[in-house]
């Protein structure tokens, strides 16, 4: 049993109460191995309960999780042979458990050999699942973390050269303008100060609260999640910063057709990074070393960007650290300049 | 700022968690200085068959100057037949056939339409997503249209003509995260501006009872379940796991059915359906419950998990229903299920473990504490209001 902290204790402290949360529902799954392990209730009633509580499951694990997939099916997989013959009606029971007893010996050998298949079956998929999982965990060990958010005082505020070159040009008729890493939201805020209609998203925990109250229109997502849900055309403006600058050349090359997706005809895609330098510097996150991509060179950015069909200025920070993107997304979208 | 609320039915007497939360917030704005609040909605109570049973006309409720409409036709057959089919693969439904789908779904309420057509108000507010009044009303409606969708992972969600309403509204009100993960996951609307707002508490209004009075098992510990009495709601899977649960463990734990009955549930020495109650006695019953079940899967937030909260008790949630599975983990004042085993084991935990059912009491309660008050809630409501319609005044110049 674990070591209860004192009841204001948790109810001060959010993550403490998280804690002490995960341990005892730990200690309640540790329980419910245990008594499956003893057998100690029938596999038929388990498989009943089991079904009735998936009736009415969401749809995402009606049909998304292999779990819940396999384990609908091993719920509905047994036939029983012994038909229910309780009747409301005088007799009733009577006929029915005769009708029972008479065509059990051809009930019992169809359903026994149905039972046999299905068995057969559910067990199969179960070995596939678990060499499907012994696969995952493999590839677990071997995955490359998704590139972090980066932030240096000097490149990512609104002190920063670039900020007012990536503000000029940016305006909201035509959909909204969204940054991302929004941090607390002090781009979104300068944004609105100008009349853009703006708005972040931040993957971080515990930046945006405060914001948020102040009527920022600030979100807590992964950049991507947000990026693949909003429409096609919708955004006037993208502005990506803290993002780019360590993501590997897979999740660049997802990022830049989410985003040339997004962004309207006309519409800005403004990327700031650091360079290979600013990468190098000794003010660099430990962020820097721990990923597994590297910044691009700027006249990189430009030339992926061309490809996609954006128009694209580049300006080069001081001491050349960091550099700014501009790119305009072609009127008419990629297939008007001929790139797709 | 002129504010009008859409909703199929408008009336403390109608059962239904979105339709309370949107009427709850109507009345908590109506206080606020600088709005006029009015809410359109039908003369409907019941939405298995939208019969007209409200007068139509305007009246005013707690400050909201409400106006209802009668509704065309009663829910058909057809509506069911269609519904069966759609539910199993709701994404292959063609635009027709959601069409027809909401058509049937009702309610119907051309006046609303029309009045809506001809409003003055600076914003609509459109909750929940799964009604005509909702869908056809923002498609009608001049004025910028927020949707408070309370949308749950369920078969009509995937439909075109559903689609159609998220991507049509100038913006969104969601409950929760979860809530918001799971539209975006389905439908193209993460720029809209949106807010994650919830629903606040009242102060609770206790009767003075002690709960196990009320439900004539003397001092008996008890589960408490207040909901609707139906199969969506879980009701049906609680009553069968609870009696399982009960053969495997006698003893004298006792579960509480409170909420309008829409399901058969067969007698039990163990089982105690109450109905309807009214206020002061769902306080009292949640007040001394051992702990509040909500097996539920398709919920977007839970009123009533919030209430059992504020009462300093500790929840059981269904560990598929994200949103009531993610207030659990944020708040760290209830557990989860996602079988029969998990639900006895959670049951035997917190039944013997007073200490622990003390400790997410708690944590609930600061939950609720922290975010779910209306003097919060309000002023946040109040700017995205404002900001909405600022927007729309600035798309126009």
């Amino acid at each position: 049993m674990i070591p209860e902290p004192e009841t204001s204790e948790r109810g001060d402290d959010p993550s403490s109460a998280q804690r002490y949360l995960a341990t005892v529902m730990a200690e309640i799954d540790d329980e419910v191995e245990r008594r499956r392990a003893s057998g100690d209730l029938p596999q038929r009633l388990e498989h009943e309960l089991d079904e009735l509580f998936l009736r009415f499951s969401p749809m995402a694990s009606r049909f998304g999780g292999l779990e819940e997939a396999l384990g609908s099916l091993e719920a509905s997989a047994y036939i029983d042979p012994v038909v229910p013959v309780a009747s409301s009606k005088s007799g009733g029971t009577f006929v029915k458990r005769s009708l029972r007893r008479a065509s059990m010996w051809y009930v019992g050998w169809v359903t026994a050999q149905i039972n046999q298949f299905t068995a057969a079956a559910t067990r199969t998929l179960r070995v596939l699942d678990d060499r499907v999982r012994t696969l995952q965990r493999q590839l677990e060990a071997q995955q490359v973390p998704a590139a972090p958010v980066l932030e240096i005082a000097w490149a990512h505020g609104p002190g920063a050269w670039w900020v007012d070159p990536a503000l000029r040009g940016l305006s909201s008729p035509g959909g909204r303008v969204l940054h991302a890493a929004a941090a607390d939201g002090w781009l979104v805020h300068r944004l609105a100060t100008k009349g853009v209609d703006a708005y972040g998203v931040e993957p971080r925990d515990g930046r945006i609260d405060l914001a948020e109250v102040e009527g920022l229109d600030l979100r807590q997502e992964p950049v991507f999640e947000h990026l693949r849900a909003v429409g096609t055309d919708s955004l006037a403006g993208l502005v990506l910063t803290g993002v780019v600058d360590v993501m590997t050349a897979g999740e660049r090359s997802v990022l830049i057709e989410l985003a040339t997706r997004a962004v309207a005809p006309g519409g800005r895609l403004v990327v700031h990074s650091l360079s290979e330098a600013g990468w190098r510097s000794e003010d660099a996150p430990i962020e820097a070393d721990a990923a597994a991509g590297r910044p691009l060179r700027s006249r990189t950015w430009a030339a992926l960007l061309e490809r996609d069909g954006f128009k694209v200025a580049v300006l080069e920070g001081p001491e050349g650290l960091d550099y700014l993107v501009v790119a305009t997304a072609a009127e008419g979208g990629p297939e008007a300049v001929g790139v797709r | 700022m002129k504010v009008v609320f859409v909703t199929p039915r408008y009336d403390p007497a109608a059962i239904g968690g979105a339709e309370s939360a949107a009427r709850l917030l109507a009345e908590h704005l109506a206080l606020e200085p600088g709005l006029e609040v009015c809410a359109y909605s039908t003369c409907a109570l019941d939405h298995l068959n939208w019969e007209n049973q409200l007068p139509a006309g305007t009246s005013t409720l707690n400050g909201v100057t409400v106006t209802r409409f009668e509704v065309a036709e009663p829910r058909r057959k057809a509506f069911f037949e269609l519904d069966g089919r759609l539910r199993h693969a709701p994404r292959r439904a063609s635009w027709e056939e959601s069409e027809r789908w909401l058509r049937l779904n009702g309610p119907d309420a051309p006046g609303l339409l029309e009045a809506l057509r001809s409003g003055d108000a600076d914003v609509a507010v459109f909750s929940p997503y799964l009604f005509l009044t909702t869908v056809a009303g923002i498609r009608a409606a001049p004025m910028p249209t927020v949707l408070h969708s309370a949308a749950h992972d369920e078969p009509p969600l995937y439909l075109g003509a559903i689609r159609d309403a998220f991507v049509r509204a100038d913006a969104l009100c969601y409950y929760t995260a979860a809530e918001r993960r799971l539209v975006q996951r389905i439908h193209p609307v993460a720029e809209k501006p949106q807010v994650v707002l919830g629903v606040g508490l009242g102060e609770p209004v206790e009767g003075g009872r002690r709960g196990g009075e009320i439900l004539g098992i003397g001092e008996r510990p008890y589960l408490a379940f207040v909901a609707r009495i139906d199969a969506h709601k879980g009701a049906d899977m609680l009553d069968r796991y609870f009696r399982t649960y009960k053969q495997r463990h006698p003893g004298p734990l006792t579960l509480a059915l409170v909420g309008p009955v829409s399901t058969e549930i067969e007698p039990h020495p163990d089982v105690v359906v109450t109905g309807t109650v009214d206020e002061p006695t769902k306080w009292d019953l949640l007040r001394d419950a051992t702990a509040f079940v909500h097996p539920g899967a398709l919920e977007s937030f839970s009123l009533a998990i919030m209430e059992a909260w504020e009462q300093g008790v500790p929840v059981v949630v269904n560990a598929l229903c994200e949103p009531t599975r993610e207030h659990c983990a944020h708040s760290g004042g209830g557990l989860w299920f996602g079988s029969y085993r998990e639900f006895e084991a959670v049951i035997d935990r917190l039944a013997g473990d007073e200490k622990l059912r003390k400790s997410l009491g708690a944590n609930g309660r600061a939950y609720v504490q922290a975010h779910y008050q209306w003097s919060a809630l309000v002023p946040r409501y109040v700017r995205f209001l404002g900001s909405v319609a600022e927007r729309a005044r600035g798309a126009r110049r």
